[in-house]
């Protein structure tokens, strides 16, 4: 009665053990290769993973949800940088954190930046999608014309969100000072605590994202309305209400990421561009529409890119995690996780 | 229970159902007859509220409900089964059925709902840690029918519960189908194997280009020579009792 629902062929399977051990064998001949690079290169490649997979999970739930791939996405990533950013600076300028807590207001000060960014985010998601979004799902979903005015949308939403940061932040890039200690030594690798809480609170999300899909209600009613919205009808799901939530919390996710990032490189209005796409292509990897796929994907992309770029060349870092992309599209369409067809009923 | 009076519905532009009337009467089972495109599962979309009615009345429980969210009318009472193949499947079979008691407030009300389920179809029990993907085609229509009853409904609606299952199921399921009935709720099946479903059922309706062309009584439906010839295919063997 149902189709298979995911595509295995050994054939790909061991193309895509020939590419990953061709990959390796480039990267240990490599002049800079020791175990204390190694090292460096994994934790790096999982902590800037778990950002890209933050982002692509957001992107496969509205793609899961609304049917369209959202292109404003990246857009979210850097109002939330902003919104974070803004919070800390608030915070720490007007001495109310430091204080309370004169020992720690940095973190204290960076984890409500956090908080802010995710919740502040997830609500201009759901009043973004209410707004623009809802009247072009009313007229169908992504399999109609309909679709098609989503994601162009998507694309005008994106100007228009970065021209909006642009009247309220200027274009210049800012520096996101956040005090969060001294690098601490993690297994012989110095790690700035910057990345150490991209790590930690990056898989905490992630975490608290799986409890919420698998273990509540409204996670219960968030799955069945992103497999089929005329069957989560017929249950009794308020089905437009969950479109909203599920827009809401894809766009919660880029927030957090966003502040998450921050600190470690600069706050700008074009940060939202790059990231789209290297998480784009993390879903992709990972298999579009598939949320452990888009985790797993964006540890691919990251890890892959950060080797390329410390034991190949930094000045094309950009270009490696599309590399990734177009060998995995040419050996295994679906992705690591993807389905072969979206059943739809 | 439910009344329809004068309902006119249809897909985009295309007009389906042209004027259908219809009432199905507390604690009956009705049977709603036609062949294939005459707009029987329309009747039940519309009811449901998946798709809106264009003309005309549906009345549940003395409200009308034509206008209400398709969720509304869940909350209401009125649940509508679809085929076998409309279950989730990368889902398990107890996730399943927590979807059916989506609307349900109360844990209790959810356990015990779970095990009146349990009761009538003791295969799901047994699988109720399974992926549905993995359950037989007999297995995912107790599964859909199972879901439908979570959530403590007045009256459900069946849309085919014999499509593309074998007699001996189908006979079981049309068994626990009175069941339910003797329960206490109320029944409206959608069928194309129309001996089983006379068999079943108190009253009969026939379907024919959108509206109601023949009704009365499940017996008196069976071995009338018009609904046989003109509608069921006259001459096949599922006329023929």
């Amino acid at each position: 009665m149902f189709k298979k629902l995911r595509l295995t062929s050994k054939i790909e399977n061991a193309l895509m053990l020939t590419f990953t051990l061709i990959f390796l064998i480039f990267i240990s001949i490599s002049p800079d290769m020791n175990l204390e690079s190694l090292k460096g290169v994994l934790i790096i490649g999982i902590t800037v993973g778990i950002i890209y997979g933050l982002v692509a999970v957001g992107i496969s739930l509205i793609y899961t949800g609304l049917d369209v791939v959202n292109f404003s996405h990246g857009e979210f990533f850097m109002l939330g940088a902003f919104t974070g950013l803004t919070v800390y600076n608030f915070l720490i300028d007007g001495e109310i954190i430091y204080k309370i807590f004169p020992e720690a207001y940095g973190w204290v000060g960076y984890v409500i930046g956090l908080f802010l960014a995710f919740v502040t985010m997830g609500l201009f998601g759901i009043l973004i999608e209410r707004i623009f979004l809802r009247p072009l799902t009313k007229k169908g979903g992504g399999y109609t014309v309909a679709g098609m005015g989503i994601i162009i949308c998507g694309f005008g939403l994106s100007v228009i969100l970065q021209n909006v940061a642009y009247v309220i932040w200027d274009p210049t890039a800012h520096p996101f000072h956040a005090d969060l200690g001294l690098p601490i030594t993690l297994g012989g690798v110095t790690l700035p605590m910057t990345y150490l809480w991209m790590l930690v609170t990056g898989f905490i999300v992630a975490g608290a994202l799986y409890f919420f899909l698998n273990k509540t209600k409204m996670g219960l009613g968030v799955r069945a309305v992103a497999y089929s919205k005329v069957v989560s009808n017929l249950v009794g799901i308020n089905v437009p209400l969950y479109i909203s939530i599920i827009f809401g919390i894809a766009c919660a996710l880029a927030g957090i990421a966003g502040t998450l990032v921050g600190p470690t490189y600069q706050v700008v209005i074009y940060m939202g561009y790059i990231i789209l796409l290297k998480a784009f292509a993390a879903a992709v990897v990972g298999g579009f529409g598939s949320l452990p796929g888009a985790i797993i994907g964006g540890f691919t992309v990251g890890l892959f890119e950060t080797a390329c770029a410390f034991f190949i060349s930094g000045s094309h870092k950009d270009a490696y995690a599309f590399l990734l992309m177009i060998v995995v599209l040419l050996i295994k369409p679906t992705g690591f996780f993807g389905v072969q067809v979206k059943m739809k009923a | 229970m439910l009344k329809i009076n004068n309902l006119v519905s249809g897909y985009g532009s295309v007009q389906i159902l042209n004027g259908s009337n219809m009432e199905v009467k507390n604690q009956s089972i009705v049977a709603l007859l036609g062949g294939n495109g005459t707009g029987k599962s329309t009747i039940l979309k519309a009811c449901s509220g998946i798709i809106r009615a264009w003309k005309g009345t549906i009345s549940f429980d003395g409200e009308e409900i034509q206008n209400l969210a398709p969720h509304k009318i869940v909350e209401k009472g009125l649940v509508q089964v679809t085929q076998g193949k409309d279950v989730f499947p990368a889902m398990t079979v107890l996730e399943n059925l927590r979807l059916g008691g989506f609307v349900l407030k109360s844990n209790i009300d959810l356990k015990n709902n779970l095990e009146k389920v349990f009761n009538y179809f003791p295969r799901l029990n047994e699988r109720k840690n399974q992926l549905a993907a993995t359950l037989s085609g007999g297995e995912l229509q107790m599964l859909c029918i199972g879901r439908g009853l979570m959530s403590n409904p007045k009256m459900i609606m069946l849309d085919e519960p014999s499509a593309a299952l074998a007699p001996q199921i189908v006979m079981d399921i049309f068994k626990n189908i009175n069941k339910i009935r003797k329960d206490g709720l109320t029944v409206l099946v959608v069928e194309q194997n129309v001996r089983m479903a006379l068999l079943l059922a108190d009253y009969g309706y026939v379907i024919k280009d959108g509206a109601i062309n023949v009704e009365g009584d499940s017996k008196k439906l069976m071995y009338d020579e018009s609904v046989k010839d003109s509608y069921l295919g006259g001459g096949g063997t599922t006329a023929n009792v």
